[in-house]
């Protein structure tokens, strides 16, 4: 799952844009990791997430998804994400997830200096690293920059292109928010690494025409 | 997915929510799914919410609006009679909600939908070593789709580059050989929403994988997300980086970091 790597932006608007999540191997440490998942969560629930969820529950901007039970039904490998909107709190979770040394695999996606400064601060080395080399292809084939900006940000491609610009228009002629419009844009992410916090101030930006 | 017909009352609010773009409007002013270039992902059956009113209560609240020069104007988010239908799906066609619905385990990685592992493991599988470079090679991905003719185009490109698949990746399982990146006959057909070459080499053969992309990517109808991976160096920095840079390309500023929290770690000798 390459899910996470490639969102698009401004360095400046990618600086509210961290996803945290769990992750775990078959074999190695999968077995048994229910309760570590579990504890995952409950300590990125602490840091105010602007999104939580697992990829086979959904997300908490889903309809009837109650946070507590969602985690309370986690199970050994359930694959869960938190998006955090600031460096302080994404370097609290940090230094939390440290604390609790619950042997799982914890990745972080979002401005690399950003999260090597965090590691090192809570005392630690990254030990892998992922970059994005853009896209290749028939690159003719995409749309605008700024509605990749927010389809980026549910990697698994579950907010389509046309949804987008949809909610840009609902947003425009004021029958919604784009608060509302963002967490409908939220529903459709699966697994909880979309950002409606930075979906919201994109979707003001792109409403008045500034892209 | 399928659309239920005797249900449907043509709000078009599925055609938005559509992540390839195929569900129009048919001349009887319900919508229906072009089959052919649907992938399975049911966002559309998971996101709209079933409101449960009655098709026929629907329609004449529409016709009395109508009368009047009102529009009727569902809420985005709801199918308000609950006409999408996902079918029970048959192989081959059952792969793409495999690879497109993130929801489903894949049997055989164990990971939800397209999915892999990458450097998400990497401190608990050593899957990329002090030397290794992994390539993330997604074709599809953002928003297009992909035929697994146009993937194989691109495996069978990257095997020449004396690269080895990842063994645990949804598309290597579907490779009849390894060593041409040629895949089973059967699926080449089928559309997928995105899916994943992943491959691990050499630091050394970067610029080499990198040429590969270069040429095969004019050969393909879609689009290719291409990231890569390292283990870092003691002190954190990235080491392949630099490489990168001298072949002639651009790094993103943002990426994926593995904390290195897992156990047990895994040991090189």
């Amino acid at each position: 799952m390459t899910n996470t790597l490639h969102r698009q932006g401004d360095v400046e608007s990618l600086k509210g844009d961290f996803v945290v999540f769990a992750h775990t191997a078959k074999s190695r440490n999968r077995e048994g990791s229910g309760p570590k998942i579990r504890e995952f969560m409950r300590i990125c629930l602490r840091h105010n997430p602007v999104n939580i969820g697992d990829a086979k529950q959904g997300n908490v901007h889903q309809d009837d998804i109650d946070i507590n039970k969602l985690i309370s039904q986690q199970g050994d490998g359930a694959a869960a994400a938190a998006v955090f909107a600031d460096m302080e709190s994404l370097q609290k979770v940090i230094e939390d997830l440290i604390r609790a040394d619950l042997g799982i695999c914890i990745n972080v996606s979002g401005l690399l200096e950003e999260v090597r400064a965090c590691c090192v601060k809570a005392g630690i080395q990254r030990h892998s690293v992922e970059h994005s080399l853009g896209f290749w292809g028939a690159k003719d084939r995409l749309p605008e920059r700024h509605i990749l900006e927010i389809h980026t940000m549910c990697g698994h491609g579950m907010v389509s292109f046309n949804l987008i610009r949809k909610m840009i228009e609902q947003v425009k002629l004021r029958r919604l928010s784009a608060k509302k419009a963002s967490k409908i844009l939220a529903k459709c992410c699966e697994c909880g690494a979309f950002n409606p916090k930075r979906a919201e101030q994109l979707l003001e930006r792109f409403s008045k025409g500034i892209t | 997915m399928e659309i239920d017909k005797e249900k449907c009352v043509g709000c078009g609010n599925c055609h938005a929510v559509c992540t390839m773009g195929v569900i129009y409007l048919d001349e009887d002013g319900k919508s229906v799914v072009n089959q052919e270039e649907c992938v399975e992902c049911r966002t559309c059956y998971r996101v709209l919410r079933n409101e449960g009113y009655r098709p026929w209560f629907v329609r004449a609240v529409r016709k009395i609006l109508g009368v009047f020069r009102l529009g009727y104007l569902a809420e985005p988010d709801v199918c308000p009679t609950g006409a999408l239908t996902p079918p029970p799906l048959q192989w081959p066609r059952s792969i793409r909600a495999t690879f497109s619905d993130p929801s489903t385990v894949h049997e055989g990685t164990g990971v939800h939908g397209r999915g892999t592992d990458e450097i998400k493991s990497n401190e608990v599988t050593g899957r990329l070593r002090e030397g290794d470079v992994g390539f993330v090679v997604e074709l599809g991905r953002p928003g297009i789709g992909a035929r697994f003719r146009d993937i194989q185009k691109v495996s069978m490109a990257l095997a020449q580059a004396q690269v080895q698949f990842e063994p645990e990746n949804p598309v290597t399982q579907l490779m009849t050989d390894t060593k041409t990146g040629r895949i089973r006959e059967d699926v080449l057909d089928e559309k997928v929403l995105s899916a994943i070459i992943e491959l691990k080499t050499r630091m050394e053969n970067i610029g080499q994988v990198l040429r590969v992309l270069e040429e095969v990517q004019h050969q393909v109808d879609t689009v290719i997300s291409v990231g890569i991976a390292s283990k870092c160096a003691a002190d954190g920095s990235v080491v392949h980086e630099s490489l990168v840079r001298q072949a002639g390309y651009k790094l993103s500023p943002n990426g994926k970091t593995n904390l290195g929290l897992g156990r047990p770690l895994f040991q090189e000798r």
